[in-house]
């Protein structure tokens, strides 16, 4: 149980120019499940890593509990770590893989043997114990790379993209047993992924990087809703938003014809910038096909039986956009019907520099 | 062991039979003058030494003459005992040191590890003839002449590079978030060797130390020149079973027989280990 | 938050360098003992290189600047035994290497006796060197009585003293039969690195047994190959015992270990000029390993 902080923690990899994880400022409460997530080269790895002690920090602090763990070796921060390709010791039967840390510990073997059957309970690993890696499956080896961190009831779980080797479909399912767990243990889990949909389903909170920097860390709703800059928002939600070039004509903005619908504040915003350079977002269950929008052609249409999503190509003065609409259920539409698209629900408007103004 | 698994459908029959019937026939040739001195050793001199026979009466004579103990002479007994200790002691040797080194360069390697290799290895272009003269005078310096320590110490020398250049490549084949996982479980340098990185890269010290064993016991050239008399080496326990007068061939097949079945031994036994060392990562 | 921000560069670096000694402290036992061991000696044969020193006579060693350098150049034996070298290792190394492959393509399938028959090949390599010539010489090679001679003359052929007349020849025929087996271990390795299903899509799209080897075996076994040589040519250009054994050092078998033996431990008593001969032989070497290491082949090359 521990609260762990990041307090403008970098880290600059010697010999290149930029950070790879720049002031990271991330507080996570006790027992929190807090997820990183970003595209490669975000950094998120390293933030993890720096956790753990296995990259060294060149700027800032970590604290675990209260306590500076910045310059520590891993021994010494008590910490668990699941690894991307569960890192198992394969001249090692499973038990003897749950077991190993405490045996470093010196935990005397009674004790050890107790943990150990206990871990491997709560994770049905009871009938593997004396099998060795090699001859498990990819969940069931994820499973062990999960009981060697429980076993050792740390402090603080680590987990470097732990589900991305297994299949679609066991990714699933062992998602929301891992979440189910955490809750159980109560421990304070960080998680990197790359996946936006596992960091919305499974986080607590959620922490969005981008070339090393923190862009937005708030729960999953708030970023869904209210996604601090473009970036945020193109990468939070499956289908991506749809993110629009926009005209400033007057204090409206216009997508050829269409008007985008601005609420008072922003209007006002907008009618106060001194820029005209502005980009609207909107999500795909916020477009809907009715007369008068903008008109364009039908490119794709993804039917994915609970719902659809059609991929429209417009043309207007302004140029060529490709939206994404949502429909529920099963679409009547085809490729190449002409269709027209107008927007039903709320809008987000980013300035020049990305930032999105005040709804 | 092969990489070729089952039968495949339309796999050619008959050319696969004739191909391992080449195989065989191959293998028989190359073992043959191997066979043919295990056969001379059984001879007396007479039939050594006269147009090739098959056929003959079979003796021990040879074996007893040889393995008999004379006065003055380098005993088969002594010489088996001195390969021995300097055989194994060397290896030994070798890698309790050529592992931490391997350990050095492959994982989280120094920055220069390419050139320390390098070094390693150019150590072996220096032709053993051309410094016989100042190991010579450093042996009687150190007053190591005739010992089987001044072997042990060259031995140990003379097989290092080759084992670090093999270990290094082994232990660059386990992979980095293993040794991580070890670390955040509480291992240090040596509990990382001895509990993750030696179980995976066993077949491998195997291989490297069958091959300082093979290349140790069969060294002749140091041997003669420091250890003329009481510390001498089964190799040149062989050569010296060439005596000035009458014929001496069957002799010393015997003897070479008899020199030579340990290291065989060693060799049949672990040739499968040797291929799966080398397969394992000898190359990287 | 207006602190300022804790800048670490300092302990890092710190860290960073006891890290870097945490690293190389592995290294040294093993690298302390082998520049003892070879060091020294090595100095000291470039110090004697230096001098002139003659065993036969009392006069004292003397220094001499690079004049045994200097005669090294006009010395025609040891152009002989450097051709000589070459030669012999060049050959020794590529047939080693061709039957080697060879025999590794053989056994890699599944037949009846597979591993009896990998056993009966290996032997040759675990053989003494002073065994393997003195067999080939007196029972091979033998005029009167080897078994080769006594083949020829079934056929029909006067018999030739193989020894004597083709020393060279001979010798790299006893150096091929015993380092095959050890090209074909490695070769071996090599072949079950291979990717079944690889081997499987070539067979599909059609291709022949050679066209198979020679697009896609070959290619992967080339690190393997490259070690082969390496290894190799390490050990046979330092050929000794065998040329001894076999041909007594017949001049167009005499390679520079042996011509450097013969000047000095072996009758030449040149000390000084012998080791002149053996620093030369080095720095040769040297150069040649770079060239071959660093340029021709990835095995230096960092995997991570």
């Amino acid at each position: 149980m521990a609260e762990v902080r990041y307090e403008a923690a970098s880290r600059i990899y010697p010999g290149s120019e930029e950070p790879a994880v720049n002031a990271l400022d991330l507080h996570i409460t006790d027992g929190e499940l807090l997820v990183l997530v970003g595209p490669s080269g975000s950094g998120k790895s390293t933030a993890l890593r720096m956790l753990a002690g296995l990259e060294y920090v060149d700027k800032g602090s970590i604290f675990i509990n209260d306590v500076d763990v910045t310059l520590k070796p891993p021994q010494e921060r008590d910490i668990a770590m699941v690894f991307q390709n569960y890192a198992l010791y394969p001249s090692m039967t499973v038990g003897e893989n749950m077991g190993f840390a405490l045996k470093q510990a010196k935990v005397p073997k009674e004790e050890r043997r107790k943990q150990v059957e206990e871990a491997a309970r709560i994770l049905d690993l009871t009938p593997y114990l004396d099998r060795k890696p090699k001859n498990l499956s990819g969940g069931q080896r994820q499973r062990v790379a999960m009981g060697r961190a429980i076993v050792r009831s740390p402090q603080v779980f680590l987990m470097d993209e732990p589900l991305s080797n297994l299949d679609a479909k066991l990714r699933v399912q062992t998602r929301t047993e891992l979440a189910d767990l955490q809750a159980r243990l109560g421990t304070t889990m960080v998680y990197v992924t790359h996946d936006q949909v596992e960091a919305m389903t499974m986080g607590h909170r959620v922490a969005v990087l981008k070339d090393g920097i923190l862009q937005q860390v708030d729960a999953p709703r708030t970023l869904y809703n209210e996604p601090k800059n473009r970036f945020v928002a193109g990468f939070i939600g499956s289908p991506a938003m749809n993110i629009l070039d926009v005209e400033r004509i007057d204090d409206k903005l216009k997508i050829g014809s269409l008007d985008v619908p601005l609420t008072p504040m922003l209007a006002h915003s907008v009618s106060v910038a001194s820029t005209s350079d502005f980009a609207v977002g909107v999500r795909p269950e916020h477009l809907s096909f009715t007369d008068g929008g903008l008109v364009g052609e039908v490119v794709v249409v993804e039917a994915l039986g609970s719902e659809s999503f059609i991929h429209v190509r417009t043309l207007h003065q302004g140029g060529e956009q490709l939206l994404v609409v949502r429909e529920d259920g099963q679409s009547a539409i085809q490729r190449g019907d002409q269709v027209a698209v107008t927007i039903t629900g709320p809008v987000h408007v980013f300035g020049a520099d990305g930032e999105r103004l005040e709804a | 062991m092969s990489s070729k698994t089952g039968a495949v459908v339309g796999q050619n029959r008959p050319v696969s039979f004739l191909l391992g019937l080449v195989t065989w026939v191959i293998g028989l040739l190359f073992f043959f003058p191997i066979f043919w001195l295990v056969l001379n050793g059984f001879k007396d001199e007479l039939d050594a030494n006269s147009t090739p026979k098959l056929f003959f009466d079979p003796t021990l004579e040879q074996f007893t003459t040889v393995t008999e103990s004379q006065a003055g002479v380098l005993s088969f007994g002594t010489a088996f005992t001195n390969s021995m200790v300097a055989v194994l002691v060397s290896t030994f040797f070798v890698m309790i040191l050529a592992v931490p080194a391997a350990y050095s360069l492959a994982i989280r390697p120094v920055r220069k590890w390419r050139d320390v290799l390098f070094f390693f290895i150019s150590t072996k272009f220096l032709p053993i003839v051309g410094v016989i003269m100042p190991l010579y005078i450093l042996g009687q310096t150190l007053d190591l002449l005739n010992t089987r320590t001044i072997l042990v110490v060259l031995y140990t020398g003379m097989n290092l590079p080759l084992a670090v250049w093999m270990l290094r490549s082994f232990f660059a084949e386990v992979p980095k978030e293993l040794i991580e996982a070890a670390q955040i479980d509480g291992c240090k340098l040596f509990g990382q060797i001895r509990s993750v990185i030696l179980p995976i890269v066993a077949p491998g010290l195997a291989a490297t130390a069958l091959l300082c064993v093979i290349f140790a016991w069969n060294e002749f050239f140091l041997a003669v020149q420091l250890n003329p008399q009481s510390a001498s080496t089964i190799p040149q326990w062989v050569a010296s079973q060439e005596s000035g007068r009458g014929n001496f061939l069957a002799k010393i097949s015997a003897a070479s027989v008899l020199a030579t079945i340990p290291v065989v031994i060693a060799g049949w036994v672990a040739q499968k280990r040797m291929i799966r060392g080398l397969a394992m990562g000898a190359i990287k | 938050m207006s602190q300022t921000v804790i800048d670490r560069s300092a302990e890092v670096k710190r860290l960073q360098r006891r890290e870097g000694w945490k690293r190389r402290l592995p290294l040294l036992p093993a690298l302390l003992f082998t520049i003892a061991v070879t060091q020294i000696p090595f100095l000291f044969t470039l110090f004697y290189s230096l001098t002139r020193w003659r065993i036969d006579t009392t006069d004292p060693r003397e220094f001499i600047g690079f004049e045994n350098y200097g005669s090294l150049i006009g010395d025609k034996f040891f152009r002989d035994a450097a051709w000589v070298s070459v030669q012999m290792t060049v050959a020794s190394v590529l047939l080693s290497l061709i039957v080697g492959t060879g025999l590794a393509l053989l056994l890699d399938r599944k037949f009846v006796g597979q591993g009896f028959v990998r056993t009966l090949l290996i032997t040759p390599f675990l053989v003494m060197p002073v065994v393997a010539g003195f067999l080939w010489k007196s029972q091979m090679f033998n005029f009167t009585n080897g078994v080769l001679n006594w083949l020829i003359r079934q056929a029909g052929f006067e018999g030739t003293e193989f020894a004597t007349k083709y020393p060279l020849a001979s010798v790299i025929i006893v150096l091929v039969w015993q380092w095959s087996p050890f090209m074909m271990l490695i070769v071996l390795a090599g072949l079950q690195g291979q990717d079944a299903s690889v081997l499987e899509a070539a067979k599909v799209d059609g291709a022949t047994s050679w066209g198979t080897f020679r697009q896609i075996t070959f290619p992967q076994l080339r690190p393997y190959l490259e070690l082969g040589t390496l290894l190799g040519a390490i050990y046979l250009i330092q050929v000794y015992d065998h040329i001894e054994v076999i041909t007594g050092g017949l001049s167009s078998s005499k390679n520079l270990p042996f011509y450097i033996a013969q000047r000095s431990v072996g009758g030449g008593n040149v000390f000084g000029l012998a080791s002149a001969y053996s620093i030369v032989v080095v720095i040769a070497s040297i150069i040649i390993a770079n060239i071959g290491l660093r340029v021709l082949s990835g095995l230096l090359e960092d995997d991570s």
